[in-house]
């Protein structure tokens, strides 16, 4: 086991370093440099070149690169161009917030995806299955800024209501909790057709398999036979999702975000991304990967406990 | 984006390499046995329909402004009403499934094309090239989507040739990771250690033995990823990233004057909408039924 | 992501009647405070609560031109001479009065004088902590102005030569060459009076913790994403005001959002730039909010229309004609969510400086032809040029970042050129690579974008057609355009400037040397408990707010 840890995780640094190569170099690459966006309007001749070596940008980018892992290994991930402030702050801003909307999603990604899965596998093209399967994908299949934008709208125009602005935790813990609910809804609904696919898929498959026959015929109730043998194996790989589930939501969030004025991270990337705020695409970047890279680590560490046929 | 599933059961070999019975026995089987599927189908169908054919069916070119038809609500004249500028909505759905199916095939076919190419090598070649490999597969699919794709179009500029590409970029990765698994579990398979005995070529094993194998599994994801790619260009319109003017695609008419007069004249913004959530229920439909008729393990009933 | 290239610089025409030749004329004495127009007594207290639509891009008012950093900084900061405002001054009129500065007096041609009040604090905030406002601190804000990289601001005053402080309270201006609009920039919003302690101890003005100012509110806090707080400054120069104890600016990217949150009573003034609101939502605003006060008037930003003079075809007068006649404006500011048929044409300086720009009827014949549509007419005169079936052209824009309303200007301005022949492909760029290359001039034939905010009539052509002005990108060298615009920079007198201004105009139309553009008629709302504001243009939220007050 502790063999198998420790490969996983020597497996992950090259994914870290590449990714960190692709985190510095694509936001060099567009077009329209941050001092030229700095400088808007005005090309004063060599303001340009001088800004570009204050800023330390016109040194190479290799050297810039190396520079920049070295800093970050000594903990620093450095100040936004623009605004200076540092990126390690912001994080730990945005992060906390990114995360708790994240988990309420998955929360109700699951309470909709796991039994409707389940649903439609027991009673597979039946009509159960037929409505269930409908549903989920419908929920897929309207864009979500629709629904926020339908949400937030629209009792404003009929009664004057809206959902409140945000607020921070330490101001009202109920109130920071209660701003997620309506995106949490929206954007777990989106989630929820995938695990319920997968649910359904795993759970066909499993009920296949030689062991619930066997339950079945030794004539156990449904109930028992799907929840307490087949349920539990079909869930496991429905936990590999949940890695990627966090992929999706720290980045695919913003949409959500921007329209229910949450400062979380998919706002704070795109807008340093249309910037070119290099640090902080940078940082954000590297700290989003790197919780992916290890929120999958311990995920398929779950699954070798869960699923001993895994191999050390 | 965040709707983007991209996680699929691997499935495993199938038994024997796809043959094609008589297609209409075929349809009819599946149309009984998935109606659910035969739906999907039928709305993808439509939607080709209205793709190929858009020039014959809208009543008005998408960009024609109709003289005294500013706003008008849904009537027989005009039956999904006029937008701000005058011009036909139905006519700029019809052409916005032209832009749809481009889009979405476009992008599927290279996405396939690249994940393919780097599963099928990946899998089969195997040893130092499978990890160097496997390692910027992992790198790329631990990005956010998001970010990749804005930089990507940022970098390209925005355009329907470099949306589609960054989409299948994109795309690309994770689908490759499934089709590596599936190549693997096929090429474990004793016909193919046969067909390397008799001294078959690498070409011609992976061409005869491995592909027709993994097809069926290259086909569920195409179909799904129709859908998703539709979904991720309107959530790209809205950021201002998406398909650009003049060309009217849905996510363009839905996040763009749709949006800001959506309760005013919601025509304007209903039928776009409905547009994408059809065309994605009905790929995502079409995908789970092709995948239950085509995934071995799933054959046959349960009990 | 809206964010319009925008400038500042303020054309104030009451300040100009101290001009006039040598003659020294003092303005003295506060006049903003007790404005008669209501008659009630002012309230103190209370939290002004607005909308902006994104981020500060940083607080250092000498790196950008944005709105983004001068509107959140107009609340902290003042400046020696400011636009007045309220209710009692007409939009877009721009009237001057005195700020930090108790009088001028100009000396000559190319000095003058200014005699600051005393007493002025800074705010209480490290590392100024509250100390007294001298001459110093107004000749070190302008050198670094003047010296600093990448101040794309530098043409507000990069004429004047050297700034001198004569004591305590008296700094010396002197200018390089005569400049009538010399007090009009002054009150530009990018002028602000900044402390060196701040400068010294930050290395710049970008972060949050260096914006120490002298202004009516001090800046307490800054939630990027969510909102700007501010609290009064208790030792503000002018008795009495802010009526406010605080402000709360907040940052809304989304304009369904912005819109839901001042329906619901979230906040106090209307959604959009300037506290405007969309003429489409204007009844829904009345009904959901009785008592809504609103004004009506010109914006001073448009649609820009820019092409390269020097190669074909848009060397050809007839040709930029016909590019004109075949622009329906009319069709576009109807169809606009924003504007919904309330519009005003514009000539070369837009029709939000009402003093300064030219009614479309006081062109000359050829020059008022250009704002009438005729797709016949502009077939004809393209034929003439040579282009009997017109001719194709790219045309540059930047993608979706302006929102809807600039798509479908777009949309409409090319469909209307094509059906005269002239076959515009539209190049969409992304904002960034827009900003970067296009405004600077690297396009090949042709671009839409929008067309400034800058806030002084001048820049409307002098940055424009000036030889060597980093964006004049027609590639302009008129001799006899550059001895006009020459010219009213060295006439002092108003009325005989204005003439020189509108001669400019009449002959700018006349070599249809601009693509025709209209501006909106915008609707500034605010709410019914809101009292004594006056909206107007330009990014001097802070010097219309202070005097207003909240009667609850």
């Amino acid at each position: 086991m502790r063999a198998y840890v420790l490969r996983r995780l020597l497996v992950a640094v090259p994914s870290l370093l590449i990714a960190s190569l692709i985190v510095f170099t694509l936001p060099r690459l567009i077009p329209g440099d941050v001092v030229q966006l700095m400088l808007e309007e005005k090309a004063y001749g060599k303001d340009l070149e001088e800004l570009r070596a204050k800023l330390g940008l016109n040194r190479p980018i290799h050297v810039q690169y190396f520079e920049w892992l070295g800093a970050i290994a000594r903990g620093h991930l450095g100040e936004s161009l623009w605004t200076r402030q540092p990126v390690l702050n912001e994080l730990a801003r945005r992060l906390p917030v990114t995360a708790t909307l994240g988990f309420m999603a998955t929360v109700v990604a699951i309470a909709i995806g796991v039994p409707i899965g389940v649903l439609a596998a027991i009673r597979q093209d039946g009509v159960l299955d037929f409505f269930a399967r409908s549903a989920a994908i419908l929920g897929l299949s309207v864009p979500s800024f629709v629904l926020a934008i339908l949400v937030t709208l629209l009792p404003a125009i009929w009664w004057g209501w809206t959902p409140p602005r945000f607020v921070e935790f330490a101001k009202s813990p109920a109130g920071h909790l209660g701003q997620f609910v309506l995106p949490a809804i929206i954007l777990g609904v989106a989630s929820a057709a995938g695990i319920m696919r997968l649910t359904r898929g795993m759970l066909l498959e499993v009920l296949r398999q030689d062991y619930v026959r066997t339950a079945w015929s030794k004539g156990l109730r449904e109930g028992v036979v799907v929840l307490k043998h087949a349920l539990k194996n079909a869930l496991i790989p429905v936990v590999t999702v949940l890695g990627l589930q966090v992929a999706a939501i720290a980045g695919g969030a913003v949409i959500i975000e921007w329209i229910f004025g949450i400062p979380g991270m998919g706002q704070f990337l795109v807008d340093a991304i249309v910037q070119r705020d290099y640090p902080v695409i940078q940082g954000v970047n590297l700290v989003i990967v790197t919780i992916i890279v290890l929120t999958n680590l311990s995920v398929d560490l779950v699954y070798a406990v869960l699923d001993p046929r895994i191999r050390y | 984006m965040a709707n983007s599933v991209q996680t699929l059961p691997v499935p495993r070999a199938l038994p024997r390499p796809w043959r094609v019975p008589t297609l209409v026995r075929l349809v009819l089987t599946f149309a009984r046995r998935k109606p659910l599927g035969a739906i999907g189908g039928a709305l993808v169908l439509a939607l080709l329909v209205m793709a190929v054919f858009a020039g014959q069916i809208a009543p008005h070119a998408y960009d024609q402004s109709i003289p005294g038809a500013r706003m008008k609500p849904p009537s027989s004249q005009f039956w999904m009403g006029t937008d701000n500028l005058s011009r036909d909505v139905w006519s700029r759905v019809v052409y916005g499934a032209r832009i749809s199916v481009t889009v979405g095939f476009a992008t599927v076919a290279l996405a396939t094309l690249m994940a393919t190419a780097i599963g099928v090598s990946s899998a089969y070649l195997g040893g130092a090239y499978d990890i160097v490999v496997q390692r910027v597969v992992d790198a790329w699919m631990s990005f956010p989507a998001l970010v990749v794709v804005l930089s990507l179009i940022a970098a390209l500029g925005p355009g329907l040739p470099n949306l589609i590409l960054a989409l299948s970029i994109l795309g690309a990765a994770s689908a490759s990771r499934v089709i590596r698994g599936a190549t693997l579990s096929v090429i474990a398979n004793p016909y193919v250690e046969g067909a390397r005995a008799i001294g078959a070529g690498h070409l011609r094993i992976v061409l005869l033995h491995v592909l027709p194998n993994v097809t069926g599994t290259i086909l569920i994801l195409a179909t799904i990823g129709l859908g998703t790619v539709i979904l991720a260009e309107s959530a790209l319109s809205f950021l201002g990233f998406g398909i650009p003017p003049p060309y009217p695609s849905w996510g363009a008419m839905l996040s763009g004057s749709g949006r800001s007069f959506m309760y005013y004249a919601p025509w304007m913004a209903l039928f776009p909408c409905a547009a994408i959530s059809l065309a994605v229920f009905g790929f995502n439909m079409l995908g789970d039924a092709l995948r239950d008729v085509l995934d071995p393990r799933l054959r046959g009933r349960a009990h | 992501m809206d964010r319009t290239p925008v400038d500042s610089g303020f054309s104030r025409r009451e300040a100009l009647k101290i001009g006039g030749g040598a003659l020294a004329l003092a303005v003295t004495g506060p006049q903003l405070a007790a404005s008669p127009a209501g008659a009630q007594t002012p309230k103190r207290g209370g939290t002004l609560r607005l909308t902006v639509l994104a981020d500060p891009l940083h607080f250092d008012p000498h790196q950008t031109l944005s709105f983004l950093t001068m509107v959140p900084l107009s609340l902290v900061y003042s400046r020696l001479v400011k636009v007045k405002a309220g209710p009692s001054v007409k939009p877009m009129t721009y009237p001057i009065e005195p700020d930090l500065a108790e009088s001028w007096t100009q000396a000559n041609d190319t000095t003058y004088v200014f005699k600051l009040k005393k007493g002025v604090r800074w705010h209480n905030k490290p590392p100024v902590n509250g100390r007294e406002l001298t001459a110093d601190d107004i000749k070190f804000t302008y050198e670094r102005f003047l010296t600093i990289t990448g101040n794309a601001n530098k043409p507000v005053l990069e004429y004047v030569d050297r700034i001198e402080a004569l004591d305590k309270y008296t700094v010396k201006f002197t200018l390089k060459e005569p400049n009538a609009w010399f007090i009009d920039l002054l009150a530009s919003t990018s002028t602000w009076i900044v402390a060196k302690e701040c400068v010294e101890k930050f290395g710049d003005l970008k972060k949050v913790e260096s914006v120490v100012g002298t202004g009516p509110w001090m800046l307490e806090r800054w939630e990027p994403n969510v909102k700007i707080v501010y609290v009064r400054h208790p030792n503000y120069f002018v008795p009495g005001l802010p009526y406010a104890d605080g402000v709360e600016m907040f940052i809304d990217k989304d304009p369904s959002s912005r819109l839901a949150k001042w329906l619901s009573g979230q906040t106090d003034f209307g959604p959009e730039y300037q506290h405007a609101v969309r003429w489409l939502d204007a009844p829904v605003a009345r009904q959901r909010k009785p008592g809504l006060q609103t004004a009506e008037y010109t914006w001073f930003t448009s649609g820009a229309t820019g092409f390269k003079l020097a190669n074909p075809p848009f060397n050809d007068l007839r040709v930029r004609r016909a590019l004109s006649r075949a622009s329906n404006i009319a069709e576009v500011f109807e169809s606009l969510a924003f504007s919904q048929g309330h519009w005003t044409p514009n000539p070369a300086v837009p029709a939000a400086f009402a003093d300064w720009s030219i009614p479309i009827d006081q062109l000359g014949p050829e020059g008022r032809k250009l704002y009438e549509y005729s797709t016949a007419d502009a077939k004809r005169l393209l034929a003439e040029a040579g282009h009997p079936n017109g001719f194709k052209v790219t045309v540059e824009a930047p993608s979706v970042v302006y929102g809807p309303d600039f798509d479908d200007f777009v949309a409409i301005t090319i469909k209307n050129w094509k059906a005269a022949g002239i076959d515009a492909d539209l190049k969409l760029k992304e904002y960034g690579a827009f900003i970067s290359s296009t405004i600077f001039g690297k396009f090949d034939s042709m671009f839409l974008g929008l067309r400034g905010a800058w806030a002084d009539p001048e820049a409307y052509f002098y940055r424009w057609y000036m030889p060597g002005q980093p964006l004049n990108v027609w590639g302009v060298n008129d001799p006899k355009l550059t001895d006009m615009i020459k010219l009213q920079r060295r006439t002092f007198d108003l009325a005989k400037r204005k003439q020189v201004i509108f001669d400019i105009q009449r002959y700018l139309a006349d070599q249809a040397l601009f693509g025709v553009d209209g501006s909106i008629k915008i609707l500034s709302a605010w709410d019914a408990h809101i009292k004594n504001y006056g909206p107007n243009n330009g990014f001097d939220y802070g010097g219309r707010l202070m005097a207003a007050w909240i009667d609850r």
